[in-house]
């Protein structure tokens, strides 16, 4: 579904990603972990072209996307939802709005579609009676699963989550990663970008660790966990576990 | 008679004999109507400008743009608005055909658009960038984004400044006496010259932009406490 080849990506002179060959089958949940600075969020944002690659190629759906024209890529980028970490809700729309404002604007879907689209997804988070009210009455756990509502509403081919955890308290991790559990049951293809070891364990189907702009090592989670063979890994592992 | 009593007199004369509070309060319409649609036109020219800056900014084929906007910016914030008014008013607009306030109006206009451009830009800067890769991740262009997400937030960054720019701009037209317009400063001037005495005059108009400029400014703070009341719903 997707497949990357020599990925580099560089901002300035500082080199980010240096050569990332990645092949993503459609239905597999894929983790990415390592360390701050390691490349993995540009890795992502590589993928639906929010950061324009240096070098190399990402073959979605039988399409090169780093030589897509300005209208084929907002086309390609329907398929690809994202998730932020500070969720990037629109606070001047209400949370129905936020949901079916993209696809009323790019006419995939009509209004009365759309708000028919957004009521079933936010009864399946529980959200529902939040639909007239602005992400500024939200707790950030609940902004994040409109973030993801959101995305799911363009029916997304791929989800990609840029740390969608990390910028929430403690206690609303859990609801996120639950619905993330959820989509994942339900085959959707996702790429996670995140700090929690017990999300990539029980839901990745595999773990990718990334440093210093490459991709170290990577296996399914049993294998990656409890006998990782790169020393940077072990060490890693031992500082998050 | 006490000086009080004097001072009192003269203001009197300068205000009430000949119905002269009316050339005051004409006058004083002409600077509001000059202001006005100075700042009309500054919005409009201003916002062609932060187009073309905008443009420079992110797409490295409009850098040109940018330039031309930049030069246009540098003279016009470079050179007194008193010379940009008297070279309107005597090399471009010659023609007696066309009214003095035309020449105040368009000077006024091009000379705040430089201001409200760099407000603009700075309402769209402020938006968070975040906003403009979440509309973009779903699929929606730069400029359906820009339409539907960034302009609606920067809107609430520029309205306030723009009324101050109004404001700004209030005061900045006292010289368009130069051109022969009649606005409230032309005409304390003119009641000056009737009564041999130019202070009590001046000091009438001098309040009078005061009181107008105070009522704007607690305007514009009360619907500025407004917009932050409607942020934290």
């Amino acid at each position: 579904m997707i497949d990357v080849k020599n990925l580099h990506k560089s901002f300035g002179d500082k080199q980010v990603l240096r050569g990332i060959d990645e092949h993503i089958e459609k239905g597999e949940k894929v983790v990415v972990i390592g360390p701050s600075g390691s490349g993995k969020s540009t890795f992502l944002r590589c993928l639906n072209l929010l950061e324009r690659p240096t070098d190399g190629s990402i073959v979605f759906e039988g399409n090169d996307i780093t030589r897509a024209s300005g209208k084929e890529l907002n086309r390609i980028r329907q398929k690809m939802g994202m998730v932020f970490q500070h969720f990037n809700l629109f606070p001047h729309l209400t949370i129905q709005k936020n949901i079916t404002l993209a696809p009323v604007k790019l006419g995939l879907m009509s209004q009365e579609e759309a708000d028919a689209k957004a009521a079933m997804l936010l009864e399946r988070v529980g959200l529902l009676e939040k639909a007239d009210q602005y992400p500024a009455q939200l707790s950030g756990g609940q902004k994040q699963r409109i973030a993801i509502v959101r995305a799911l509403a363009m029916n997304p081919d791929v989800m990609l989550f840029d740390e969608p955890t990390s910028a929430l308290d403690p206690e609303m991790v859990r609801e996120v990663l639950d619905f993330m559990k959820q989509l994942a049951t339900d085959g959707m293809t996702m790429v996670v970008v995140t700090h929690e070891m017990g999300f990539a364990r029980e839901v990745g189907s595999r773990v990718l660790f990334m440093d210093e702009g490459q991709i170290v090592e990577q296996n399914p989670p049993e294998t990656f966990f409890s006998s990782p063979k790169d020393r940077r890994l072990q060490e890693f592992l031992s500082k998050v576990l | 008679m006490s000086w009080f009593a004097e001072v009192w007199k003269e203001f009197q004369i300068a205000f009430l004999e000949n119905e002269r509070y009316m050339a005051y309060l004409k006058g004083f319409g002409m600077t509001l109507e000059v202001s006005f649609f100075a700042v009309l036109l500054g919005v409009i020219l201003g916002i062609v400008l932060a187009i073309a800056k905008y443009m420079a900014a992110n797409h490295k084929g409009c850098r040109p743009l940018g330039w031309i906007a930049n030069l246009y910016i540098t003279i016009i914030r470079g050179t007194p608005v008193y010379v940009q008014m008297l070279i309107i008013y005597y090399i471009i607009l010659t023609s007696r055909e066309i009214p003095a306030i035309v020449s105040g109006v368009l000077c006024f206009g091009i000379n705040s658009s430089a201001y409200v451009a760099e407000i603009i830009r700075a309402g769209i800067e402020a938006v968070d960038r975040g906003q403009m890769e979440a509309g973009r991740s779903l699929g929606l262009s730069e400029m359906q984004t820009m339409r539907s997400i960034i302009m609606p937030q920067a809107v609430r960054n520029i309205l306030p400044a723009l009324g101050n720019e109004f404001i700004v701009l209030i005061k900045e037209t006292a010289i368009i006496g130069g051109i022969a317009v009649l606005d409230v400063t032309k005409a304390a001037m003119n009641v000056g010259a009737n009564m041999y005495n130019y202070l009590p005059p001046l000091l009438i108009a001098a309040a009078m932009y005061l009181i107008v400029v105070i009522i704007l400014t607690e305007l514009l703070s009360m619907f500025e406490r407004r917009m932050a009341k409607s942020d934290r719903r």
